[in-house]
């Protein structure tokens, strides 16, 4: 089907727009019916258009422009599918989630749809200001869904905390942007690569520098930005902590990418200007996130806080992607992405799956799980060896692309990030510990109760999906790494 | 038409795992049938690779992952180092199946541990590729983890988590230096793509400069040398084994420890000649440490099972000799005692199970007299401690001694004659710790520490596959040609390449 006979100009952000008309009509859909079901069933179905008309886009290797302000091309493709299976998974699961449905559905789906449309325009945007705008839309609309939950004391502690830490780093974003502007007079990224090219480095740009790294780092959570991630995920109902920690955080990296890379790859200026040592700040955030996640998540007893921590050693994992800035790197990264949306994303589900069935959020609670529930204790158990990176599964291979970029590339070994994969191989090592104990909870401790336990059915699919994507991803990686490549590739054209 | 007959070796046992693992309810009692079947197909499988006419021809090689850097397949091959662990692997796991016949602990899931392993165990020995070598690598992790967590002694979760973190941390060390292998040999080659088969990659860096093949080597060391394992990165295995079953403790010191030596020679020695070189006297070191250390590590110990696992790193340590002294007599009958020992040291596991099995404890102390009792068991622990020891007629002669000869030869050449000391110490040790533990154990008063009316004797299953090692045991010892014809061509390939002397 050709796509651009059905969009024309639209072509470009069809998938979003689908989404935007969701995020308007939802209410008025919960409004009119009074039936959430109806409006879960609506977003899903929408959701599913959206996802459709991408994976269309992507097949017929569409690179377009909208209104020079959105340009589709095969990263923007591949960032607005993972973008897209994150909100499906959220989406599948939120009409069975005990957790979800008590709220006001029609604000909440809205709210999922435009928190995810924020993050399609950002993956598109070549410019600071919508970029800006984009980010803006995720995290406002973030804030407002973790405070959904506004009668659970922790919701609202975590909501808090989530304004506040989100609106400085907005201040210190937008002051880095400032200053940029003032600096060259634009605010197109490849314009201003070009330009700081020419005038050379000065220390009105590192401030501007420093000041972005610092607003962007506090959205992926890098360390020392970090601190706001647990509490706001242990908070959030889990199939927002799920969103957000596969979801929110993704956007945040490809800021990164979409920043940093072009700024200092694709305008040639980094071994002019500021590479050497923006690359090693990178190096150095990189490393201290993966190890603080690592050593934190070690001491967690409630099963979503170390899924937080850990999805902080995992960015600082792809983080390595911004200290290498190759393109094999990139691919790495990006693969690492998409796997991660199914091994993340799977243990947040089987959290909240077993949260429904009536089991708490602490480790020892999942005790004699295997007993109870065999198909669940497999899936986690699987999901967490894939984040740890045990092989064959998704998180092995996507791990293995990812760490090698470090080591070296076609031209030899590189020694000079050989230390940064030595640091995350040896924190994958401390991941183990923690991964395998739950896994151990699960297996070998004995439980108080032997009941079986059942969960929704909406869960079992999207926990299924999650299974067959871990295993396929981990065994045949090719379909899909061939798309990171061509994402790499269009980046650094 | 041609048989994929490498392919099947792995995806047999894997049907058969998968098989087992649904077998739940009622049809439990029913798996370990179905187990004996599938690894019984893929001993026949083994057996068919051991006297193909031409092995080479077996290699097999499917494209897996190509993108336009990395180019990643499926490739499988034999030669003489790995068709001996092939057949072994093969062996021991059907033995295992017959031996664990009374398991009645969930035996579906027992033998779909099995089998997993034994998926593993097959792709690490035939792998062709780094990445798949890797891959079966760590397969055989966590079938081992849950083999010793659930079916294991009271220490099990302790040593369950030491050994899958111990060696999981080594094996990320040995991925290090693969990914360096494999973006030099990129470079050196020029191709364009980093490829990761053995045949692309070997050739390549055993070329690489001196300084990038001693790096190289000291990460890849350290991951095969953990999993051997040998002084002083040995301090799981002992743990490991006193908790696993006897099952896991067969095919752990049988074949998993050998997956260690098999990655010295297959990729230490034939990739990294140079760094081989330049840390022989490392090596060395830590193998006559190894030998002494396990010896006398085994005197001290009053858990039987713990005696036979410090005694599994001396043996092995002893192959770890053989290969430093890179000569071809030294690496030729380093190969052999790897097979040696992971015939005798079955038996050996296989007989403290039982120990602890049928008397309710293999405390030494607590025991003795128990030859009146259980002839048939003192029997095979006799032979068993005698193969381990090195009497002349059993395979284990063939695997020490050359070994300590080609040593010898060593360092008559390098003036330093003394060292061969530290084997005779250890033959001494060997010897004196074997019999001091048969005589505490089988001969003697009857111990009247322990209640042994329920003692009994070995019985038919485990009579079988005790039966058969010590046939083996005792073949090999008379006829070591029989081994010795399939590892010579390989070892004196390695030696055209210059990487032995």
């Amino acid at each position: 089907m050709d796509m651009t006979a059905i969009f024309g100009d639209y072509t470009a952000i069809a998938p979003m727009l689908i989404l935007i008309v969701g995020a308007l009509i939802l209410p008025g859909i919960q409004l009119l019916s009074k039936n959430r079901t109806a409006t879960w069933a609506v977003a899903l179905v929408l959701v599913i258009a959206s996802i459709a008309v991408n994976a269309m886009l992507i097949a017929e290797e569409f690179t377009g422009k909208a209104f020079d302000l959105y340009t589709y091309d095969a990263y923007t493709g591949l960032m607005v599918l993972i973008f897209q299976v994150v909100l499906f998974l959220g989406v599948l699961v939120s009409n069975a989630s005990i957790e979800t449905t008590r709220l006001h559905v029609g604000a909440y789906y809205a709210l999922l749809l435009g928190a995810t449309t924020g993050m399609m325009f950002v993956a598109g945007s070549m410019d600071l200001v919508s970029i800006f705008i984009g980010v803006e839309l995720t995290s406002i609309s973030s804030y407002a869904l973790v405070s959904l939950k506004r009668k659970d004391s922790r919701a609202a502690e975590a909501a808090v905390k989530y304004v506040i830490i989100g609106g400085m780093s907005t201040a210190l974003t937008i002051y880095g942007i400032s200053m940029l502007y003032g600096l060259t007079g634009t605010t197109v990224i490849n314009d201003i690569a070009a330009q700081t090219q020419l005038t050379g480095m000065n220390w009105m740009f590192a401030i501007a520098l420093v000041s972005m790294i610092a607003g962007y780092g506090f959205k992926i959570a890098a360390v020392p930005f970090h601190m706001w991630a647990p509490d706001v995920y242990e908070g959030a109902s889990t199939p927002v902590s799920m969103f957000l920690a596969t979801g929110s955080k993704k956007m945040g990296l490809g800021v990164f990418f979409q920043i940093f890379l072009i700024m200092f790859v694709s305008g040639t200026a980094c071994s002019a200007i500021a590479g050497p040592e923006v690359q090693y700040l990178f190096a150095i955030i990189a490393a201290f996130t993966m190890t603080v996640g690592n050593v934190v998540a070690i001491a967690q007893n409630n099963i979503k806080r170390m899924l937080a921590y850990s999805s902080i050693a995992q960015a600082g994992y792809i983080l390595i992607v911004m200290a290498v800035m190759s393109e094999y790197a990139l691919a790495g990264g990006l693969f690492h992405m998409f796997t991660h949306v199914f091994m993340k994303g799977g243990a947040f589900l089987i959290v909240g799956a077993l949260i429904c069935a009536g089991i708490g959020e602490k480790i020892s609670d999942y005790r004699g799980l295997a007993k109870r529930a065999p198909f669940l204790a497999f899936a986690m158990m699987l999901f967490l060896f894939s984040l740890a990176g045990i092989p064959p599964l998704a998180g092995f291979t996507s791990k293995f692309f990812l760490f090698s970029s470090a080591i070296g590339s076609l031209d030899g070994v590189t020694s000079q990030w050989v230390w940064l994969a030595f640091i995350a191989i040896l924190n994958s090592a401390i991941s183990l510990y923690y991964y395998a104990r739950v896994v151990k909870a699960m297996y070998v401790e004995k439980g108080t109760s032997t009941e079986k336990v059942s969960i929704p059915a909406p869960f079992m699919v999207a926990i299924v999906i999650c299974v067959v994507a871990v295993i396929v991803l981990g065994v045949y990686p090719q379909i899909v790494f061939d798309l990171c490549e061509a994402a790499a590739a269009a980046m650094f054209a | 038409m041609d048989i994929p007959i490498l392919s099947l070796l792995i995806v047999v046992p894997l049907i058969g795992a998968i098989a087992t693992l649904f077998m739940g309810g009622e049809k439990q009692k029913y798996a370990k049938v179905v187990a004996g079947v599938f690894s019984a197909i893929t001993l026949v499988l083994a057996l068919l690779v051991l006297f193909a006419d031409d092995m080479g021809a077996l290699a097999e090689s499917y494209a897996w992952i190509q993108t336009s850097a990395i180019a990643i397949s499926f490739t499988l091959a034999v030669d003489g180092l790995s068709v001996l662990m092939v057949f072994l692997t093969a062996l021991l796991v059907l033995l295992v199946v017959i031996l664990s016949a009374e398991e009645e602990d969930r035996p579906n899931y027992f033998h779909a541990l099995l089998l997993a392993m034994e998926v593993g165990l097959m792709g690490v020995y035939m792998a062709a590729d780094y990445f798949l070598f890797y891959v079966m690598w760590e397969v055989t992790l966590i079938p081992m983890y849950f083999m010793i967590s659930w079916y294991g002694g009271p220490r099990r979760h302790y040593a369950a988590i030491k050994f899958f973190i111990y060696t999981h941390v080594a094996s990320l060390v040995m991925l290090i230096g693969i990914f360096a292998m494999a973006f030099e040999a990129a470079q050196i080659t020029g191709t364009g793509v980093v490829d990761f088969a053995f045949s692309v990659i070997n050739p390549a860096i055993a070329g690489a400069s001196e300084m990038f093949q001693v790096l190289v080597f000291a990460l890849l060391f350290f991951g095969f040398a953990v999993k051997m394992p040998v002084v002083p990165f040995h301090t799981w295995l002992p743990d490991a084994h006193t908790e696993a079953p006897t099952g896991g403790s067969v095919l752990l010191a049988g074949v998993m420890l050998k997956m260690g030596s098999y990655g010295i020679i297959r990729i230490c020695l034939e990739a990294l000649p140079l760094g081989a070189e330049y840390w022989q006297w490392v090596v060395i070191a830590i193998a006559l440490l190894s030998i002494v250390y396990g010896a006398y590590g085994c005197i001290a110990q009053t858990d039987l099972k713990k005696m036979v696992a410090f005694s599994s790193i001396s043996h092995m340590g002893m192959v770890m000799l053989g290969i430093g002294c890179l000569s071809e007599a030294g690496v030729t009958f380093a190969i052999f005692q790897m097979f040696a020992h992971g015939l005798i040291t079955a038996i050996l596991f296989m007989v403290c199970g039982m120990t602890g099995h049928k008397v309710g404890t293999r405390e030494i102390p607590l025991l003795g007299g128990l030859a009146g009792r259980m002839p048939m068991y003192a029997l095979f622990m006799m032979i068993g401690f005698m193969a381990s020891l090195g009497l002349p007629g059993l395979v284990g002669f063939w695997g020490e001694f050359p070994v300590i000869f080609a040593f010898y030869e060593f360092v008559i050449a390098n003036d330093a004659l003394w060292l061969i000391l530290f084997c005779l110490l250890s033959l001494m040790l060997t010897a004196g710790y074997y019999l001091w533990a048969m005589q505490r154990t089988l001969f003697g008063p009857e111990t009247t520490k322990i209640d042994l009316t329920h003692a009994h004797d070995v019985s038919k299953t485990e009579g079988i596959a005790l039966a058969v090692l010590v046939v083996l045991v005792a073949f090999f010892g008379v006829w070591p040609d029989a081994a010795l014809s399939f590892i010579e061509p390989y070892v004196s390939a390695l030696a055209n390449m210059g990487v032995v002397i």
